[in-house]
């Protein structure tokens, strides 16, 4: 049994998670994916990085800024150095002038490997059930394992959050709030060209209208020798509507508007990955302002922490929000 | 030019450390004359590096360099302040610190526009429904943004320092506020008990909220718009949870 138990190893997760142990707890982290970090993800094409979730960083908070500048790998500070459109940003506040951005050569996922470092992280784990029992709750996985902790934090898209939560009692506040959150999908396309990889004119394309939310150039971030590489991700309404539009109609429908938008060569990549982000992108305007953490009869605590629990929107949200719950559950005492 | 037009010149490039984790930091950008039923006023507006709120002084008199000034604190509320709402006194609290400042030869009430805490209006809202449910909101009005927060306390030592107010008499019903001005270097040379005169409406409000929790005072239950109990004068002090715990 440790102290706590975090499920979720994002970026909330994780910084709630190593917030703890610093203060002393014993915490295990479980996630289902193959690896850490959630939306801060980095895939390997070729050999080749791509963000395919979130494509940089960016916040002003001094917490997030300090553990990014902790991070032991080549970063490029102020990436992307040129946006262009007339769409609107995922978080317009990246790009105040207060707000730094920062964009990693071997791929954003390098700062979830960060903050992960040192911790108990069970990767491939996905947990089906939660049950309470004595002063205590055990969540069972999905291979018949069961992990038990005093408190337990849901670092978790609110929506998986309210389904674990859901036949435990007492906890009417914690699904009531968690109901008032709306996180949409997003549709991503990494396509690969031929080529020169030459300078484009911007680093992120925000279109105006049309499906497509954002184009990145995401191999203008990577090292020589690099294949010309864009992210596609379409728009939160477009997603929805088209969640379940057959892969190859998506991605003829998201490329040929990549084309419109690029020039005809965007139109024909070599290849092309599609992604399905069933939970990517909170609705700004139904998040809240800090975590949740809950005591249920017999002393078993609850926490919620991510993206949603804080105001700030993305990454910095979610990093904010798992080390106040940290704080939160430590003030509290731990075990 | 003014004593406090001077305080402007001077602010046009303050820079400081600034207050607390979020270093906080605020400059006096302009003032100009106030008046209002309550009296003559001048109204203070800061700018701050911390959130892009426009945090104001409803300065009574002469107050830089002045000792034992009375303040109060006012968390703005638009559904109380502006709109009347009876879910909350707010309104009683503004008018009745407005009104008994305006009376006297000096003071200040520093009225802090945080609502909600960076998501505001639609968060109070949702709190409210929350409340109509029946559900428990003491954990909930954390998540939603209404809570005690440092940041407040830091804005409004700033602005009594960039006032350049010797130190004040705190209206407060809440000894706690008093400590966490301290905190932050704000010398604090009494309390003022922030009794509310009877009227009509927060006798209304009052009864209602007997009605409704069975207390006249209930610490647990209330929204903590101004994060501390209504107190209306002529009311038992004692035994209302209105004392430090």
């Amino acid at each position: 049994m440790t102290d706590v138990l975090v499920l979720g190893a994002g970026i909330a997760g994780l910084a709630c998670a190593g917030a703890l142990v610093s203060g002393g707890a014993t915490v295990t982290v479980l996630d289902k994916g193959r690896g850490v970090g959630g939306r801060c993800a980095t895939r390997r094409v070729d050999g080749q990085p791509v963000d395919h979730g979130l494509c940089f960083l960016h916040g002003t908070d001094r917490g997030l800024l300090a553990e990014i500048d902790a991070v032991d790998a080549p970063r490029i500070p102020g990436w992307p150095r040129v946006v262009q459109g007339r769409g609107t940003p995922c978080h317009p506040a990246a790009f105040d002038p207060a707000s730094r951005r920062v964009a990693f050569v071997d791929g954003v996922n390098v700062f979830a490997k960060h903050l992960a470092r040192g911790l108990d992280v069970r990767t491939s784990t996905r947990v089906t059930a939660l049950t309470l029992g004595e002063g205590e709750v055990t969540a069972t996985t999905e291979a018949g394992e069961t992990h038990t902790a005093r408190t337990v934090v849901l670092a978790l898209p609110a929506e998986q959050s309210s389904a674990l939560l859901a036949p435990l009692p007492g906890l009417a506040t914690a699904r009531a709030l968690l109901g008032t959150v709306a996180t949409h999908p997003c549709w991503t396309i990494i396509a690969r060209y031929d080529g020169e990889d030459d300078v484009l004119d911007a680093d992120i394309f925000y279109p105006a209208s049309g499906a497509l939310q954002l184009v990145v150039h995401d191999s203008a971030k990577r090292a020589r020798p690099r294949v010309r590489t864009l992210v596609l991700q379409a728009r939160p309404a477009w997603s929805a509507k088209n969640l379940d539009l057959p892969v190859d109609e998506a991605v003829r429908q998201l490329v040929a508007e990549a084309a419109a938008l690029l020039g005809p060569w965007a139109g024909a990549p070599t290849v092309t990955i599609p992604h399905r982000w069933r939970y990517a992108r909170v609705d700004r305007g139904t998040g809240l302002a800090a975590p949740y953490l809950v005591a249920l009869p017999g002393g078993a605590r609850i926490g919620l922490a991510g993206e949603a629990f804080d105001p700030a929107g993305g990454a910095e949200a979610a990093f904010r929000s798992g080390r106040q719950l940290a704080r939160r559950i430590a003030a509290g005492g731990v075990s | 030019m003014s004593d406090l037009e001077e305080l402007v010149d001077r602010d046009r490039d303050h820079e400081c450390a600034g207050l607390g984790a979020d270093h906080v930091c605020v400059r006096l950008v302009g003032v100009a004359k106030l008046p209002t039923r309550f009296g003559d006023f001048r109204i203070a507006a800061f700018w701050n590096n911390r959130d892009a709120k426009d945090h104001i002084a409803i300065i009574k008199g002469e107050v830089r360099g002045h000792a034992d000034v009375p303040t109060r604190l006012h968390s703005e509320c638009l559904t109380g302040d502006a709109l009347g709402s009876l879910r909350c006194d707010c309104r009683d609290q503004l008018e009745s610190s407005l009104s008994k400042i305006g009376e006297m030869e000096r003071g200040i009430v520093l009225y802090l526009r945080q609502e909600g805490r960076g998501i505001g209006l639609m968060n109070k809202v949702r709190a409210y429904a929350l409340q109509d449910r029946g559900l428990d909101t003491v954990e909930a009005n954390l998540a939603l943004g209404f809570g005690d927060d440092e940041r407040d306390y830091a804005v409004a030592a700033h602005m009594l320092k960039s006032l350049e107010v010797a130190s004040i008499q705190l209206m407060t019903n809440n000894p706690n506020k008093i400590k966490q001005l301290e905190q932050f270097g704000v010398a604090v040379s009494g309390r003022l008990p922030h009794l509310l005169p009877p009227n009509p409406h927060n006798r209304f409000y009052l009864e209602t909220k007997a009605k409704r929790s069975g207390h006249f005072i209930d610490l647990a239950a209330r929204f903590p718009e101004q994060a501390e109990p209504v107190v209306v004068e002529g009311m038992d002090l004692d035994g209302l949870g209105t004392e430090p715990t």
